[in-house]
């Protein structure tokens, strides 16, 4: 129900209309008549109507900022009169009279404001910033809401909500037009509690304490740590999540972890790259992950847009704290648990967030020697990034991951960060909520990056140097313990190594005999094909094509068996 | 009709088979006697029975695999290298092919080329007198 929505808050309209129905005198002598029909006729229509009343209610009407406010939620509806009769008042009535009392804000947030005068409160509701425009969107919620604040006293949930909405005044940036109508107010409190209609705005605890974050975009500020790290400093509470952003728990850790990574760092002193970031981790996330998902790595990607939130909300040190344990545990596969808990950390207090990175540190530590690795490059990222900016940041993120990637899996992740640690950046200056399409790289961050990637090779784990003969020769020995079934003593796995490699050598002569016999010093497709009938895997009925299309991938397929292709060509030519 | 052709041609197929199994059944039995009686130990019938099935059916593959090896070497005729391709794997029957197949080179050789020294001599002999006649003739 868009109606009215002078303040993102739960009854204004009620509050209007019970204003107005206070103020004003009654028009329509067939009000009583008219109120059993009114009140058929509510239930269904209520949302239009609300807005209808409300408007024509308000335009006849003295009271300027209310006509104001309504008139700005339905400029295009024009009053109508035919429904004047009965409606207004007596719609107006019955809603209230019908409508719950209760606060599309989440019982928290109701809770959550300090206590203060109620006429203040109710005022400053009202006046509300000129900002309805920007209201109605996020007053368009769905309408079911928290029933359990039905449940709260009325004249509880009135203070509730009037403290909530103060503490909201608090956090707005807007400056708020101070009370002008406490009379008003007084007069539609009394009717408040009487009312079940519930106004959907179902505003998240975050939203209390950063209501502007909420309904829109932050502005475009340049640069400016000092403000920021004093920002940080004033506001309380992890907020300015938006409400997409909170079910961040329910999403999957794997998808959800993966991609805060990269921003967990640049937040330590990087107030731009915070307020930008805001959104752009999960959408930028998003891609990486995509790109990354391959590497198998935790899942980040819900911690990007609650790392920034809480680091907005805590200290500065408990950031710095924590994005430096973040990365680390980003880096072990076994990550996923400690970011749980960071997942839940919306909201949460400051001190837990302490605690977590302590945690995050010793899984850092568990991870291994190459979790030192690490550590010395988040911090030497850290100090570059410092200087760099925002394109630091991602860059000691994706150096971070490549490690964890890399330990995972080797080397096949650092191409993927290379080409999507420009990408990050340029989510990040782009629009607030808009993906970062750009794909462009950015030379400042790709040199830095490119020249820290040697210096990742250096400091991998060792790799094992073994004989890749013999290293096969083991993957096909763990492959057969596999398909036993059954547990093997050594000596059976050396004993069918050595099998394998007899086997193997004798598979490699044949084809050389084959060759040979042929006239020829290369082993061709005739010899293989040969051997494989030896074996009997070829058959009269079973080609070696058919074979390649049951066993092999496309890829080698499409080597192997020629094809036609366009241009009157065959692939392979035969 | 062709029906029939084709049965009666399995048929002898069949037939012909079961000679042929017939035939190598009773080699096999021949050589188990003489292996028994020189190793004093006694072999039953259902024994020679399954040697004889078993080189029945690895005749099959060997002709088969002669037949591929040829193929492979772009030829439409059985070779000796085919055969020694064949019997690479077990050392010691590749040894006796091998030699065999040198002894047969050998006396093919020897053949050849008393072949060649008679016929050479027989042309020598020939011509010597037509040379003669004709130059009789001529003169």
């Amino acid at each position: 129900m868009a109606d009215s929505d002078l303040s993102d808050n739960e009854p204004t309209t009620r509050t209007l209309l019970r204003h107005v129905l206070d103020t004003e005198a009654p028009r329509t002598p067939r009000r009583r008549q008219s109120t059993r029909a009114g009140v058929q006729r509510a239930q269904p229509e209520s949302p239009f109507s609300m807005r209808l009343r409300s408007q024509t209610k308000t335009t006849p009407r003295r009271q300027s900022h209310r006509a104001r406010s309504i008139g700005r939620l339905a400029p295009h509806i024009q009053t109508k009169g035919q429904l004047k009769e009965q409606t207004p008042r007596t719609l107006l009535e019955n809603i209230l009279l019908t409508a719950p009392e209760s606060s599309m804000v989440m019982p928290e947030s109701v809770v959550k404001p300090v206590p203060a005068p109620q006429m203040v409160q109710l005022s400053s509701r009202e006046s509300s910033p000129g900002s309805p425009d920007l209201q109605l969107p996020e007053l368009n919620p769905p309408t079911a809401m928290a029933p359990s604040l039905l449940t709260s006293g009325k004249r509880k949930k009135r203070l509730r909500l009037s403290e909530f909405q103060q503490g909201m005044d608090q956090g707005l940036p807007l400056s708020q037009e101070p009370v002008t109508e406490p009379p008003a107010n007084t007069g539609a409190s009394s009717l408040t509690s009487s009312l079940n209609l519930t106004f959907a705005t179902p505003l998240l605890p975050q939203s209390v304490q950063r209501p502007g974050l909420s309904r829109r975009p932050p502005p475009r500020r340049a640069v400016d740590v000092d403000i920021f790290l004093q920002d940080l400093q004033d506001t309380s509470v992890a907020t300015a999540l938006p409400g997409d952003r909170t079910p961040v728990a329910t999403l999957p850790t794997d998808t959800v972890l993966e991609d805060t990574q990269p921003f967990s760092q640049p937040l330590i002193g990087r107030s731009p790259s915070v307020h930008h970031s805001l959104p752009h981790p999960s959408l930028s996330a998003e891609r990486t992950v995509s790109r990354r998902t391959r590497s198998s790595g935790p899942g980040l990607q819900n911690n990007s847009p609650e790392k920034p939130a809480q680091l907005l909300a805590g200290k500065a040190e408990k950031v710095d704290a924590l994005a430096m344990g973040f990365p680390n545990t980003s880096n072990g596969t076994s990550a996923e648990d400690e970011l749980k808990p960071l997942l839940d950390r919306d909201g949460e207090e400051v001190e837990e967030i302490m605690e977590e990175s302590m945690s995050l540190d010793e899984v850092k530590e568990a991870a291994g020697a190459q979790a030192s690795a690490r550590a010395e490059e988040p911090e030497a990222h850290m100090e570059v990034t410092e200087a760099e900016g925002a394109w630091g940041a991602i860059e000691a993120k994706e150096p971070e991951r490549s490690s964890r990637d890399k330990d995972a899996e080797g080397r096949t992740a650092r191409p993927e960060l290379a080409s999507s640690a420009p990408d990050i950046p340029q989510a990040r200056q782009l629009e607030f909520l808009e993906p970062a399409p750009s794909t462009s790289t950015a030379g400042l961050s790709a040199e830095p990056l490119s020249a820290r990637l040697p210096t990742r090779v250096r400091t991998a784990g060792p790799r094992l140097r073994q004989d890749p003969y013999k290293m096969g020769l083991s993957h096909y020995a763990k492959l057969f313990s596999f398909y036993a079934k059954m547990p093997m003593e050594k000596k059976a796995l050396e004993m069918v190594e050595k099998c394998l490699d007899k086997y193997f050598q004798r598979l490699c002569d044949d084809l050389d005999v084959f060759a040979a016999h042929a006239g020829r010093k290369t082993v061709r497709l005739e010899d293989l094909e040969l051997l494989m009938r030896r074996q009997g895997l070829v058959t009269d009925r079973v080609s070696l094509h058919v074979l390649v299309e049951q066993h092999l991938p496309l890829e080698y397929r499409q080597l192997l068996i020629p094809c036609a292709f366009s241009g009157n060509t065959v692939f392979p030519a035969q | 009709m062709e029906e029939e052709r084709e049965g009666a041609e399995e048929q002898q197929g069949l037939f012909y088979r079961q000679r042929l199994k017939a035939a190598v059944h009773y080699t096999v039995g021949c050589l188990c006697e003489e292996v028994a009686s020189d190793q004093e130990v006694q072999l039953s019938k259902q024994t020679i029975a399954a040697i004889s099935e078993v080189t029945f059916r690895q005749c099959e593959s060997f002709a088969k695999d002669l037949e591929m090896f040829a193929r492979h070497a772009k030829r439409s005729t059985i070779n000796t290298e085919d055969v020694k391709l064949l019997a690479r794997r077990s050392n010691s029957l590749l040894k006796y092919i091998t030699e065999k197949s040198e002894e047969i080179t050998r006396t093919n050789a020897e053949r050849k080329t008393k072949k060649k020294k008679k016929s050479e001599d027989e042309n020598k002999d020939s011509l010597e007198p037509a040379e003669a006649g004709r130059g009789g003739n001529e003169n």
